[in-house]
């Protein structure tokens, strides 16, 4: 589904991603695991468009996304939950939801979206009149997964989902990852947490200051000397 | 101050007012989603008010009909000035600000050969005065309330009520967040050029009857508004109303009783005052 060949991100005169290559099969979890600047996020943003890649390809279903602007990757499919959350906070819950469905023109649509929103996240039916910026931290990262579901990707990119939540909330945040994968979406999972990653995903690939180390199936790595040592702090 | 001078400078102030807000409304829309101070905002104002002369009292056409075919053109210009200069720049703080500086620059200095200076007037449009509360007011002069009032109006609507209105919201509080949710951000910032642009001509447009025009009049009511959005709090609606309503009936009341070189420093005084108090301005918030 996704195809990353030697990819390369470039800011100013130093390269945070140094020739990346990884792929994501139809259905898939794939987790990118790896320190801080490891250049997890900034694959990230390379694939969303957010920055432009300076080298190497990617392609989503056959399609070239490099140079293609944000709103333009949006439209085939791909969401991103960004780090940080990065909700509209002035914006209520609802009208946070509601700019994730931007691209939907049929009312019918986004209405039953939102149904189907709302019986995953039950909180946010509660909170709906209520400021993004006035959630709990937990409460806040399910607005912004359900605010990328709203328009139906098939592909979510989910950047550090577990980014300072108690490990309750943490495990909850897994579960719903779980959930959204069984409606036939495939995930890419960045996580420092890596025990989580790891246990959600299929497949993995450790990265490290830009460059691929390590990957393999996900059970693999977690019985891995190497990674249970630097990562999983076992 | 007699009770009808204060009654007739409150209504004058509230007039002067609406023009301060329409000013300060594109500014501030402006600045919140670009973070950039349109200089060029007073030049559009000029260009409003010669917009009218020509289209309305040289060619004969209807006033609100010159009135809504300023706002269309230079919102026209207002998008292009988006597509060519901004994007030139690649939406670059300091450069826009430059470029917007050498803009206003050239309309004003053309404005000298091609307009003239305080030479033409546009004659009134509506006639006659109005017994308010007991005070005889120019009609024209208070016919400035609703029509300024109706874009206020407008422009809140379209903002809180439509999806390109919540696009604008959203640029505004998150650019690269509005973008991951598809936002086309080059076409919405066109758009706020578009508007701001639009309601700095209809500023000009509603004065245009009562000034001689000038190449430089945009100056004064620019230097207002700027003082409205620090006031108002940088990039906030409400704010820009408020402080445009303040600063109008401000001007009005003092210049009657004291002087208009008393008002313009009290104008100055108040804002010190007020951002000693609070630094970001009456509704204004400092990002998290």
């Amino acid at each position: 589904m996704l195809e990353v060949k030697d990819l390369r991100v470039r800011y100013g005169t130093v390269e945070a991603v140094k020739g990346l290559s990884f792929q994501v099969p139809t259905g898939a979890i794939v987790s990118l695991i790896g320190a801080n600047g490891a250049g997890k996020t900034t694959s990230l943003r390379a694939l969303t468009g957010l920055v432009r890649p300076s080298g190497g390809e990617v392609r989503f279903e056959n399609a070239l996304l490099n140079g293609l602007a944000p709103h333009d990757i949006v439209r085939l499919g791909i969401a991103l939950v960004p780090e940080g959350r990065r909700l509209f906070p002035k914006m209520t819950v609802l009208e946070n939801l509601r700019m994730g469905a931007y691209l939907q023109t049929s009312k019918a649509d986004v209405a039953s979206t939102l149904e189907m929103i709302y019986q995953h996240f039950p909180i946010l039916r509660e909170r709906g009149r209520q400021r993004a910026g006035s959630l709990s931290g937990g409460e806040q990262q399910m607005l912004a997964i359900a605010r990328a579901l709203m328009n139906r990707p098939k592909l979510l990119l989910l950047d550090e989902p577990s980014m300072g939540l108690s490990p309750i909330m943490t495990a909850e945040i897994g579960k719903i990852i779980r959930q959204i994968n069984a409606l036939n979406v495939s995930i890419i999972l960045v996580e420092q947490n890596a025990m989580l990653a790891l246990t959600l995903a299929q497949y993995g690939y450790v990265l490290e200051t830009g460059t691929l180390m390590l990957q393999g199936k996900a059970e693999e790595l977690l019985r891995d000397e190497g990674v249970k040592k630097a990562y999983l702090g076992i | 101050m007699t009770p009808d001078l204060l009654i007739q400078s409150t209504i004058i102030g509230l007039s002067i007012g609406s023009i301060y807000i329409l000013m300060a409304l594109g500014l501030t829309l402006m600045f919140g989603m670009m973070h950039i101070i349109n200089f060029a905002h007073g030049a559009i104002y000029m260009l409003g008010a010669f917009a009218i002369y020509y289209i309305f009292s040289q060619w004969g056409a209807p006033y609100f009909a010159a009135f809504v075919l300023a706002m269309l053109l230079l919102g026209t210009f207002g998008y292009l000035v988006e597509r060519s200069i901004y994007r030139a720049v690649k939406g670059g703080i300091e450069p826009t600000l430059v470029a917007l500086l050498a803009l206003t620059t050239f309309l004003q200095a053309a404005g000298y050969p091609v307009f003239g200076q305080l030479d033409k007037h546009v004659p009134p449009v509506f006639h006659g005065t109005r017994n308010v509360l007991g005070v005889m007011i120019s009609v024209e002069r208070l016919m400035i309330i609703p029509m300024a009032g109706a874009l206020v109006v407008g422009l809140n609507l379209f903002i809180n009520k439509t999806k390109m209105g919540a696009a604008m919201r959203a640029i505004e509080q998150d650019k690269e967040a509005a973008a991951l949710q598809g936002v086309n951000v080059h076409v919405v910032n066109g758009l706020a050029f578009a508007i701001g642009f639009a309601l700095a001509a209809a500023s000009g447009a509603l004065m245009a009857p009562i000034f001689k025009l000038d190449p430089m009049m945009g100056e004064q009511p620019l230097l207002k508004a700027f003082i409205i959005i620090i006031l108002g709090g940088l990039g906030s609606i409400p704010g820009a109303i408020l402080g445009g309503l303040m600063l109008g009936l401000i001007d009005s009341i003092v210049a009657t009783a004291l002087g208009a070189e008393p008002a313009f420093l009290l104008s100055f005084v108040f804002i010190i005052l007020l951002l000693l108090f609070k630094p970001t301005g009456l509704f204004g918030y400092a990002p998290p």
